[in-house]
């Protein structure tokens, strides 16, 4: 690095040569002094030295035979020549050079190129204004309400007043970091824990911003917020459990209500499909009995019309056709039973058993109603063999 | 190379060197004091080229930028006696440089720094002591509410507080030649021990909004299933009476049409429907009859002319 080349940004504890100050002591030689002993090594460099010795603060250049008047003339132009090295410098386009002269503030010296006059004019530090630089705090916090809450933010800012940001205070960066730290606890620490969490972010945004850059306006140090978030803020990780449990349990609460929801669309539509079937079926009801009466008296109402013409005859044939009707379709027994008080005991299951025995496995003993007609006409034959034979023995005993 | 040479530069060398010794620069970044053995001659240089005599006068120079002083936390107790760890910063500047010098043993910023951390520390201590966790943490007082929903009030005891300990000690730091710009608190961190409280009562305070969420769920849950169920027995229960009523309807209507009907012969009636009775009884085969041969049926049966 050229030996002029002012330090970096932040490193101002440096003065234009590159030495480090001795901090809060006297330093000893001041400056022009160190300026010569540094030109001096220098000199010996470029000359190829090697024999470079570093006389303090004499300047016996080689100690060769050269004439007095040789060295002198040496030294002078070096000296012209690094004067007019140093009187030149360039401030790039972001940047703006901090000059002093003779220690008092001189100039700032905006973009391009400048003269400046050597060993009088030192540029303090070349201060990039535009470049926004950015600091991020991450920290666990108490809120107003006693609760803790873990923050990240990240605070972006420039340094627009170079003058100040150079010369004010010492380590700008640092009045930064925890000026910002500062604020956004004083905010958090009045806010509650379900505003830092939810509600009041941006407010707590706003707030701390705002506070930070009262800080930083008291301390006169050149520094602007560009922007400052609070990207982050959620529940220490030792209840994170707990409050993602709330999150579930909401959507708990809205399954159950969902669930009982679906129920409830489930049975109403089936509840009016069945009221509905229950209407229709009692319309048909009403309407098939009506019309069965309908017709019934309609019928009546014919036939009476005939038999009050013929009422004998019509009485009559009716009351044979009725019976030859039903008598065509049963089995018959005749039963000419003398004395009406005799008990006449049929066992009639056990004569179907036998009957049927070969056929079917009817259960015994409970009606046989059902069994009966399923009978073939040659079981029915036999069985009627039988009884009749039954009652043949009966009176016989009797 | 002749001795006069060599005298001539020797000469020159030291000219240069005793220049250089007589003159001093002080930048806008200091503030530096002139002493003659080690008294002060001159305070509060102003930047800029001075001149000094070389051997007997000496410059010092002191940083006079605001310089950070960042306190190791510190537990301080609250007026309920509740103890609290507490990290804070200053800002300070030399202001009067004699006095600095003089104050701080030759301008020692060590010794300044820590001269200045044990004030503030005890100033804090008196500070907190005086106020309790919620005042401090939350510049509210104890009664007194926080602001709600999207609405911040940072205002109150917190910068009281800070502005009372800066004036505090700013009244004691005259006498260094100190000036305190600004004192922040950065933390208010409650200990180790009193953290696990404060996590275990979050995490009940969290179970205590779940169980509600959850339950208040079940509740209208139960609500709707409720509602459902009865909607359904109304719907059900109002279908049966209507359905009966038509069905009622429907009978009575029947019934008045036979009514009509028959009442034109009663006796005829029951003959007929006996006779269809008797049909649909016996209208599927397989009956097992006993009949008894003198009835009426049977009549010729018994007699061609069916008299007995």
């Amino acid at each position: 690095m050229a030996w002029n080349e002012p330090p970096n940004g932040n490193n101002n504890d440096q003065d234009p040569w590159g030495n480090r100050r001795r901090r809060g002591n006297n330093d000893g030689p001041p400056d022009l002094d160190e300026l010569f002993k540094q030109f001096n090594e220098k000199l010996s460099k470029w000359l190829g030295g090697g024999k470079g010795n570093k006389g303090g603060g004499s300047n016996k250049g080689g100690g060769s035979a050269g004439s007095l008047g040789a060295i002198i003339g040496i030294l002078v132009v070096l000296v012209i020549a690094y004067a007019a090295y140093d009187s030149i410098y360039t401030v790039d386009e972001s940047e703006r050079a901090v000059v002093l002269r003779l220690g008092k503030f001189h100039a700032l010296e905006t973009p391009g190129l400048h003269f400046k006059v050597p060993f009088i004019d030192a540029i303090d530090q070349k201060v990039n204004v535009t470049e926004v630089r950015s600091y991020r705090h991450q920290s666990s916090m108490l809120t107003g309400d006693e609760n803790i809450v873990s923050v990240t933010m990240t605070v972006e800012y420039r340094a627009v007043n170079a003058r100040d940001f150079a010369l004010n205070v010492r380590q700008p960066e640092t009045s930064l970091a925890n000026a910002a730290e500062s604020a956004l606890r004083h905010v958090m620490g009045s806010a509650t824990l379900e505003q830092a969490l939810t509600v009041g972010r941006d407010a707590i945004q706003v707030a701390v911003r705002e506070r930070l850059q009262n800080y930083l306006d008291s301390y006169n140090v050149g520094i602007e917020l560009a922007q400052l978030n609070i990207n982050d803020t959620s529940p220490p990780s030792a209840v994170q459990e707990a409050f993602d449990d709330v999150i579930k349990a909401r959507e708990d609460e809205q399954r159950l209500i969902n669930e009982a929801q679906a129920y409830a669309n489930q049975i109403l539509p089936v509840a009016e499909g069945n009221a509905r079937r229950q209407l229709e079926e009692a319309q048909a009801y009403k309407e098939e009995v009506v019309a069965r009466a309908t017709g019934e008296a309609d019928r009546f109402t014919d036939i009476l019309a005939a038999y009050n013409e013929a009422p004998d005859v019509t009485r009559q044939r009716l009351y044979l056709e009725t019976l030859s009707g039903i008598y065509e379709n049963a089995s018959k027994v005749l039963v000419d039973v003398e004395n009406g008080n005799n008990l006449m005991y049929l066992p009639l299951d056990q004569l179907r058993r036998n009957a049927t025995g070969s056929s079917s496995a009817s259960g015994g003993g409970n009606g046989g109603g059902s069994d009966i007609n399923n009978l073939s006409s040659s079981e029915i034959r036999n069985l009627t063999d039988q009884i009749l034979g039954e009652l043949d023995r009966r009176r016989g005993n009797n | 190379m002749s001795n006069r040479n060599a005298l001539v530069l020797v000469a020159l060398a030291l000219l240069v060197f005793l220049g250089i010794q007589s003159l001093y620069v002080v930048t806008e970044k200091e503030r530096a004091i002139k002493l003659k053995f080690g008294e002060v001659v001159q305070a509060d240089l102003p930047p800029g080229l001075h001149l000094k005599i070389p051997f007997i006068e000496e410059v010092r120079k002191f940083d006079r930028r605001i310089i950070t002083l960042d306190t190791d936390p510190e537990r301080f107790i609250t007026s309920e006696q509740k103890g609290l760890e507490v990290d804070a910063y200053i800002q300070w500047r030399i202001d009067n440089v004699r006095d600095y010098y003089t104050a701080t043993s030759g301008g020692d910023m060590f010794r300044a720094n820590s001269i200045l951390e044990s004030r503030i520390n005890s100033g804090l201590r008196d500070a907190f002591g005086l106020r309790t966790l919620r005042e401090v943490v939350s510049g509210r007082g104890q009664e007194e509410p926080l602001s709600t929903g999207g609405r911040i009030e940072d205002e109150g005891e917190r910068d009281r507080l800070m502005r009372q300990t800066t004036q505090q000690i700013n009244q004691f730091a005259d006498g260094l030649g100190i000036e305190v710009i600004d004192i922040r608190i950065k933390a208010i961190d409650l200990p180790q021990e009193v953290s696990q409280d404060v996590f275990s009562r979050m995490r009940s305070d969290r179970e205590q909004e779940a169980r509600r969420f959850r339950s208040n769920g079940e509740r209208q849950a139960e609500e709707i299933r409720a509602s459902a169920d009865r909607q359904r027995t109304v719907i059900l229960a109002e279908a049966f009476r209507e359905a009966e009523q038509l069905r009622g309807e429907g009978d009575g209507e029947a019934a008045r049409i036979y009514a009509r009907a028959y009442g034109q012969n009663e006796d005829f009636y029951s003959f007929y429907r006996s006779l269809q009775a008797y049909r649909e009884s016996f209208n599927d085969g397989g009956d097992l009859m006993l009949l008894d041969p003198q009835s009426d049926f049977f009549r010729f049966m018994r007699d061609q002319n069916g008299v007995n």
